[in-house]
């Protein structure tokens, strides 16, 4: 691939992944508290726990996110999507496995836009393609020396 | 070369070890943040509300007064009915013992028959899915609407129960 090309491949991926994590987190954000019911559905962590989880993650995401998008710190912001990502795919595959029926609480708190965990699956697994693209693709943030 | 080799390798490994401090700095920063804009509601996950000794009952047609856990086990040893506010599938799955299921959504229809069942004088503690959800405050106005003059409610709800491995009923109300 050549460099120009490799450039537009890493921007594409950059805006893909920072604008769906600004967005995930801006609207679970918005109702911390449902996406805490949300995150109890899973039945994975003590009450407390839960809105623990639910104050801080959305900032986390959209933290990263918007680094992504405004090409800022983007191999260590990919480093926390993907990481978060793959958590994401751990606890989906955990529900599924226990034949949860749960709304997965990925963007909207069980209305619109909410996803079956299977159907979230897909998405996040797919998601893993650009954010490992990033990692590959952008030039070190860090030139020591 | 060899020379070349590994300082390109001490290069790296000093790269990747900046690489992670810098996600790790990217989390604390942005967990602060939310931990910070939701600071009310944190503090009341973690340390609850005033318990029970410290606050007035509840009078006919005011507000229903908050319960902690250790209040809700005490009242309900000594007769007070605890209403399940969420949708009948969850309180088929797990419900506090003896606890009588008064769904928000269904509440016209199903609040003369649970008259008929409780005495308008029987202490009641709503609760529903834990802090922010708003049914059993819309449940417990309406039951001191209707004459109930002991109504309080326990924002902790059904998961903070279960959370305490206190003991969980299930199955659907007869």
């Amino acid at each position: 691939m050549t460099h120009r090309w490799t450039i537009i491949a890493e921007n594409i991926c950059r805006w893909l992944v920072g604008g769906v994590f600004l967005y995930a987190g801006a609207v679970k954000a918005g109702d911390v508290v449902a996406f805490a019911g949300d995150v109890a559905n899973y039945q994975l962590f003590p009450y407390a726990v839960n809105f623990l989880i639910a104050a801080a993650l959305p900032y986390i995401e959209m933290l990263a996110g918007a680094l992504l998008v405004f090409n800022r710190r983007v191999r260590a912001a990919a480093l926390v999507v993907g990481g978060l990502n793959l958590v994401f795919i751990v606890v989906l595959i955990s529900a599924l496995a226990r034949g949860l029926d749960i709304d997965c609480g990925c963007f909207n708190s069980a209305g619109q836009g909410a996803a079956t965990v299977v159907a979230a699956l897909v998405r996040d697994v797919a998601l893993m393609v650009p954010i490992v693209l990033i990692s590959l693709l952008k030039k070190d943030d860090f030139r020591p020396g | 070369m060899n020379f070349i080799a590994g300082r390109k390798n001490i290069l790296s490994s000093l790269n990747l070890r900046s690489l992670f401090r810098e996600a790790a700095l990217i989390c604390l920063v942005g967990a602060a943040l939310g931990l910070g804009v939701n600071q009310a509601l944190v503090r009341d996950v973690l340390f609850g509300h005033e318990p029970i000794a410290t606050v007035v009952p509840s009078e006919s047609g005011g507000p229903a007064f908050p319960v902690a856990i250790e209040d809700v086990v005490r009242m309900l040893k000594s007769g007070a009915v605890a209403v399940d506010a969420r949708a009948r599938e969850f309180f088929a799955e797990g419900h506090l013992p003896g606890a009588l299921s008064l769904s928000v959504g269904e509440l016209d229809e199903a609040l003369a028959l649970f008259m008929e069942k409780v005495p308008l004088n029987t202490a009641l503690i709503v609760y529903c899915s834990g802090y922010g959800c708003p049914d059993s405050e819309d449940v417990a106005m309406r039951l001191m609407s209707a004459g109930f003059s002991d109504v309080r409610i326990y924002e902790g709800g059904f998961p903070e129960w279960r959370d305490a491995g206190l003991p969980v009923e299930t199955g659907g109300q007869p």
